[in-house]
Parts: C-alpha cells; sequence; structure tokens
C-alpha cells in the first residue's frame, strides 16, 4: 500500500529531491494520487491550552541573563537546520516484509511520536502567539520550530508506510483546557528531558547493535534528541527564576507527582510494545530503568531530589499498574455490566499501586547554582 | 458569562496549515482580537481543510466561540494540568485509524 513514484522519497539524496518526489504524489490525479486517496487515516488528535499569561509575561529572566541569550543564541543558530534530511543513510524499507504485528506497534509509536511533537508545536505557538514578555514568545518560538520540523520528518516516515495524517481536528469542536504556568514548566521540562533520554539510550544501543535498526529514522535520534535537550535547558532556567518553584513546600509535592505521573505512564506504554522493543533487541524492563536513570541525573540540576527507582515498591508497583491497565484496556472491550465493574476494579488497582510509588521516600538532591548541562550521554 | 450558562459569538479567523517535509503544523487564528478562555470551545466553520503534500494553506474561516459557564472553566482551570502527559511521546494517544 506504499506510495510508489518514479523517484521515490527514500531514495532522494536531498531534501528538495524528497520533497519534489513527494510532490509528484500529489500534482495532477494520477495513479499514485489515487494511490494517496488510499492510504490509510490518521486522525491527529492534539489539545487545545489556554494559561495565564499575565503570569507568563511577568517572569524577568535577568537572574539566569547570560546562560539565558547563550542558549537562546545557540538555539537561534539553528544547528540542527540540516539534519533533517534523507539522505543516503535513510535506506529503504521494507514494509511489506515486516512482521504486521511489528508493524503495527511501530506504526503506533511513530503517530504518538508525531502527535507529542505536533502537541508541543500547538502549545508553543499558542504560548509565542499570546505573550508579551520578548524573552518568553521568542523561547516558544523557538521550541515550535523544532517540534514542528520534527513532525514533519516523522510525517515522511507514515507516509512511506502509507499513513496519512489527517487534520480533521481542526474544523471540530476543539474545548480549551488550562494549564497553570508552573505546570508547563514542570511537564515540559519533563517530557523534553525524557525525551532525550529514551531516543539517546535507543540510538547508543542501535549504535552497538546495528542489525536490530530495523527502521532508518533511528539514525536520527542523537541530533534530534540534542533539541529535546536544549528545550529542556531553557525550562531548568526559567525555574531558576523563582526560587519558590522548586523549594516550596508545596510544589515538591508536584514535582514528586509529575515525576511519579511521567515516569509511571512510560512504564505501562513501553510494555505495551513487547514487538517493537523486541526487534530493537532492547528488554523493556531495562531500558525503562535506564531512561529514568538517565532522566533523575539530568534533573539533579533542577528538582531538590530524585525518586527511588531502586525502592522494592518502585517497580513491584510499576508492574501492577501496568498489570491493571490491561485489566482497564480489556474491560473496556467486554463492554456489559461485567466490564464496567472489572474497569473500575482496574482502576481501584492502578491507583492503589500509584500511591504506593508516589510515598516512597525521595532521594534528597543539593541543586548546584548554575543548572546548565550539555548533552553528555 | 453566567455561572451555568454558556453563550457563543462568532470571529474571523485564519486557519494555516504546513504540510511539508520540513514541517507539519496547524493553527488558528482569531482576526478580531477573540481571546480564548479555559473551557471554551471552538468551531472553525466549512468542509475539512487539508494542504496537499508539500504545501502551506491558509484560508480564512469563520468559528463560532462557545463561551463555557463560569462553572465550567473553574472546573477547566482545577483539572487542565492534568491533561499534561499529552506532550510525551509515551503518552496515550486517542488516535483512531480509520
Amino acid at each position: 500500500m506504499n506510495a510508489q513514484s518514479p523517484l521515490h522519497s527514500a531514495d532522494a539524496a536531498t531534501a528538495e529531491e524528497a520533497i519534489a518526489a513527494q510532490d509528484a504524489l500529489d500534482t495532477p490525479m494520477t495513479s499514485e494520487k489515487a494511490t494517496e486517496v488510499a492510504m490509510q487515516n490518521t486522525l491527529l488528535t492534539p489539545r487545545f491550552y489556554t494559561t495565564d499569561f499575565d503570569e507568563m509575561d511577568a517572569i524577568d529572566v535577568s537572574p539566569v541573563r547570560a546562560d539565558w541569550d547563550k542558549l537562546i543564541n545557540q538555539m537561534k543558530s539553528d544547528p540542527n537546520k540540516g539534519h533533517f534530511k534523507k539522505n543516503e543513510d535513510w535506506d529503504t524499507v521494507d514494509w511489506d516484509g515486516m512482521e504486521p504485528a511489528l508493524k503495527a506497534e511501530f506504526i503506533d509509536f511513530l503517530i504518538s511520536s508525531c502527535t507529542a511533537e505536533f502537541s508541543g508545536c500547538v502549545l508553543y505557538k499558542e504560548m509565542k502567539r499570546r505573550g508579551s514578555n520578548a524573552d518568553i514568545t521568542t523561547l516558544f518560538q523557538l521550541m515550535a520550530r523544532d517540534e514542528a520540523r520534527h513532525a514533519g520528518f516523522i510525517n515522511d516516515a507514515l507516509r512511506e508506510a502509507g499513513i496519512r495524517v489527517n487534520l480533521g481536528f481542526l474544523t471540530q469542536q476543539k474545548k480549551y483546557t488550562y494549564f497553570r504556568p508552573k505546570f508547563i514548566y514542570y511537564a515540559t521540562y519533563l517530557s523534553e528531558k525524557i525525551g532525550y533520554a529514551r531516543y539517546i539510550t535507543i540510538f547508543r544501543h542501535l549504535e552497538a547493535h546495528p542489525e536490530h535498526r530495523f527502521h532508518p529514522i533511528f539514525k536520527w535520534f542523537r541530533e534530534w534528541c540534542n533539541d529535546e535537550f536544549s528545550h529542556g535547558e531553557a525550562f531548568a532556567l526559567l525555574m531558576k527564576t523563582d526560587p519558590k518553584l522548586t523549594e516550596s513546600f508545596t510544589n515538591k509535592l508536584w514535582i514528586k507527582f509529575f515525576l511519579t505521573a511521567v515516569y509511571s505512564t512510560m512504564w505501562v506504554r513501553d510494555h505495551q510494545r513487547p514487538l517493537f522493543h523486541e526487534a530493537l533487541g532492547v528488554d523493556v524492563t531495562w531500558y525503562g530503568q535506564e531512561v529514568f536513570r538517565k532522566t533523575s541525573e539530568i534533573s539533579k540540576q533542577v528538582f531538590p531530589f530524585t525518586l527511588d527507582i531502586e525502592h522494592r515498591r518502585w517497580r513491584k508497583n510499576l508492574d501492577r499498574m501496568e498489570a491493571a491497565s490491561r485489566q482497564i484496556a480489556a474491560a473496556k472491550k467486554r463492554g456489559g455490566v461485567g466490564g464496567m465493574i472489572s474497569r473500575v476494579v482496574g482502576m481501584a488497582k492502578a491507583a492503589t499501586a500509584f500511591v504506593s510509588v508516589l510515598t516512597i521516600p525521595a532521594i534528597h538532591n543539593a541543586v548546584p547554582e548554575n543548572p546548565r548541562l550539555q548533552p553528555a550521554y | 458569562m453566567g455561572f451555568l450558562t454558556r453563550s457563543k459569538e462568532t470571529a474571523p479567523c485564519t486557519v494555516t496549515i504546513s504540510h511539508r517535509f520540513e514541517e507539519l503544523s496547524a493553527h488558528v487564528k482569531f482576526n478580531n482580537g477573540a481571546v480564548v478562555n479555559p473551557g471554551d470551545s471552538v468551531l472553525v466553520h466549512g468542509a475539512e481543510i487539508m494542504a496537499p503534500y508539500g504545501e502551506v494553506v491558509e484560508e480564512d474561516r469563520t468559528a463560532t466561540i462557545t463561551r463555557a459557564s463560569k462553572l465550567e472553566q473553574l472546573w477547566t482551570r482545577a483539572t487542565g494540568d492534568f491533561e499534561f502527559m499529552e506532550l510525551c511521546e509515551f503518552s496515550f494517544s486517542e488516535e483512531v485509524l480509520s
């Protein structure tokens, strides 16, 4: 079902050729275009956000001005501008030869990656548009640029697999949700840093075991995750402008909640893609713990504690959450009264396990004066 | 804004979609300075918009903004934060293969 043209974008030497090859699919009605129409549709469903823009505009980066300017200038210089191009390293992908179950998991991975990048772009653009503090709007503009670029790159990989994104959500009723500014900092900081840790762990693993690299997109992960790393750096600096954000009692509880929620969601979700990890030659449990280790190490730059991921209650309860999540999914599928009861029980199990993980005592960390880090993994 | 009642208003808007290799993005901008608040809903009228691959499309449309009631707004403010997980690549996406 892959759309074929005389020169497939995968074989193009430059981005321009790749675009031209893809463009050829979209011009007059040809058999290729008919294939395009027959492509599988996947609806992107990002959320739309508002926040307290006055509070965000009131941020003063003066306390971290030198580091801030350096980071923003580095982002402005756009070191990855030329990176997201298909070159000779982009091998032809044998989609038809891929085992269907693996293909399904891998495509699910690409779609959720694309959605996350796309959602980041929507959020950042909104912040940029409605804010008036030049430091902050510049940052959001630069991040929106990177996320849109990543989303475009994944989109291209999806198109090769015969999947077309559908932006139909634009003309559907959209509800705007709300993010407190400080939650944007915690959530974005964490999602960018854990994103870095995830991509670099896979990249390094495949560097050592290239025989497991079943798709060329993994070759792009290193520079890609350096973008994520810089975005996280900017939020680390932002959190440094107001010590209360990471030091007050309530905010520490929030940070612990965010860390626990992000780590456990990742654990549950990754364990639901067994074939994907098997194809990469990665033990998913090892991978999870390794990503947590790296993220925790990095987060010491700004968070006053790390989660105790070696605690005896840690893995046991992450596994319980995963089992509960399976039960909920199965119950949902089953429906009826029995399904409903099973679902509620599953949710109670998940909540109990979550509380058990959340209440593991954290490990204290003395936060350094200057948070700036370089990607080191 | 009523405590329990919603109200509606229309606003001209511009929808921009970039469906290119180097950028996949989509944005809606209100041209009359309308500002969307927590809990409000926006419906852009007209047919589905999709740029052909490799192109950027910009279209002027009309949107209906349904203003949330005060109660809804408070609720969204209190609970919206929990949807943050979507920013993570490993979030549970709601995409539908059709």
